[in-house]
């Protein structure tokens, strides 16, 4: 005979999502609309993006852009290492991760990635994604300003051109790594400062360009 | 409960995909006839077939359905290049996928591999890692090119002819084989 709810119980319990979508934060952005644009001057521009897949942004830049989009969620990458406690090993870690060709990228998204990464591990990849970007290419990030404890790392999702809907997922807590706009420019070596705006949550968003 | 002269019907449709074994089936092979690839069964080599199908198992190779639905469950597990109409990814993919019309990964599906297709859908908490093209028209080239090299009778035949190392065949039942999700 059947037994109501005997599957049930053989299936693990799914825990649910953790953030639904109505807690999403939006946040106005004034450099994201600048970074389409200079993507968009490319024809099928290759785009990637450092953060997790999100089905609407690649949905977005499609059709937006028209683009090839490579998604390498470094965010996971940071997470697997600070559960290990090896932080410090990112460094190492950088130089091999990333495959992506020399001057084979139109527009790189880093959001706010360098906040998680130890300085090391920070001039690391900013130096393979300065090289990796093409003449003309273009590069998104945002960087922290204040000193804090991070504790959940930030999805963003493209509302618009010039708004984000922010989703947070648990981190292992790590200080915020605060860099300097100097240290920043430093960092991103062969590339200039497009545009670079302090917004109101303490948050620098930076584009640069590869001249 | 089930009637014998129900079981099979030709020309009937039915509600689901149906794969046919291989004519040459020995008696390691499995027939595969309610149209899903079974959660034990590996298959190693080349499946393509001229109808829908859903895969519980696993395929180690190439799978190609030019002008139909592929579903990945699961728990079906595949380290191959998939070419099809559509792919829907609900298990695990470690390969490049192109698809004519959509690929759609679901919320507990993995995909590590590359994907060409004029449509790309991924739900909010799927894996995925690679590269995403969805230039119109691209996919469709692609389309032509398989569909070119792939032989027009096998490819509308409605069996799996499947090729590969395995001298008996390539499609085994190995209980306990089933990939743990």
């Amino acid at each position: 005979m059947l037994k109501w709810g005997s599957r049930r119980a053989e299936t693990p319990p799914v825990a649910p999502p953790a953030t639904p979508g109505s807690t999403d934060a939006i946040v106005t952005t004034k450099v994201f609309s600048r970074f389409l644009a200079a993507v968009g001057h490319q024809p099928a521009p290759v785009l990637l993006d450092l953060g997790p897949v999100v089905g609407s942004n690649v949905s977005f830049f499609s059709e937006r852009l028209g683009c090839k989009l490579h998604v390498e969620d470094l965010y996971s990458d940071i997470e697997d290492h600070a559960r290990r406690g090896e932080r410090a090993a990112l460094a190492q870690f950088f130089a091999t991760r990333l495959t992506e060709s020399p001057d084979s990228i139109d527009g790189i998204l880093c959001w706010d990635l360098f906040d998680f990464l130890e300085r090391p591990a920070g001039l690391v990849l900013a130096a393979k994604l300065a090289a990796m970007l093409r003449k003309g290419g273009a590069l998104y990030g945002s960087f922290g300003t204040t000193a804090l404890e991070l504790t959940h790392y930030t999805k963003a999702i493209v509302a618009a051109e010039d708004s984000l809907r922010l989703r947070t997922s648990p981190a292992t807590p790590v200080a915020r790594t605060v860099l300097l706009t100097r240290d920043i420019i430093k960092m991103f070596d062969g590339l200039i400062v497009a545009e670079s705006v302090l917004l109101k949550s303490s948050t620098r968003e930076t584009l640069f360009r590869r001249p | 409960m089930w009637k014998k002269d129900e079981a099979v019907k030709p020309g009937i449709p039915t509600d689901g995909p149906r794969v046919d074994a291989p004519r040459n089936s020995g008696s390691d092979m499995v027939n595969v006839g309610t149209g899903t690839i079974g959660k034990s069964v590996v298959i190693k080599g080349e499946l393509s077939a001229s109808e829908d199908l859903a895969i519980e198992g696993q395929v180690d190779g190439k799978v190609e359905l030019p002008q139909n639905i592929l579903t990945i469950g699961a728990n079906g597990r595949i380290k191959a290049s998939v070419f099809a109409k559509a792919v829907i990814v609900q298990g695990e993919v470690h390969g490049n996928i192109t698809a004519t019309e959509k690929i759609d990964i679901r919320d507990a599906g993995s995909v590590d591999g590359d994907l060409a297709s004029p449509r790309v859908a991924i739900a909010d908490g799927a894996h995925f890692r690679g590269s995403i093209d969805m230039q119109r028209g691209k996919a469709g080239e692609t389309a032509g090119l398989a569909l070119e090299a792939t032989k027009p009778a096998e490819a509308l035949k409605p069996a799996v002819p499947m090729t590969g190392a395995a001298p008996a065949g390539v499609a085994t039942a190995a209980p306990g084989t089933a990939p743990a999700r």
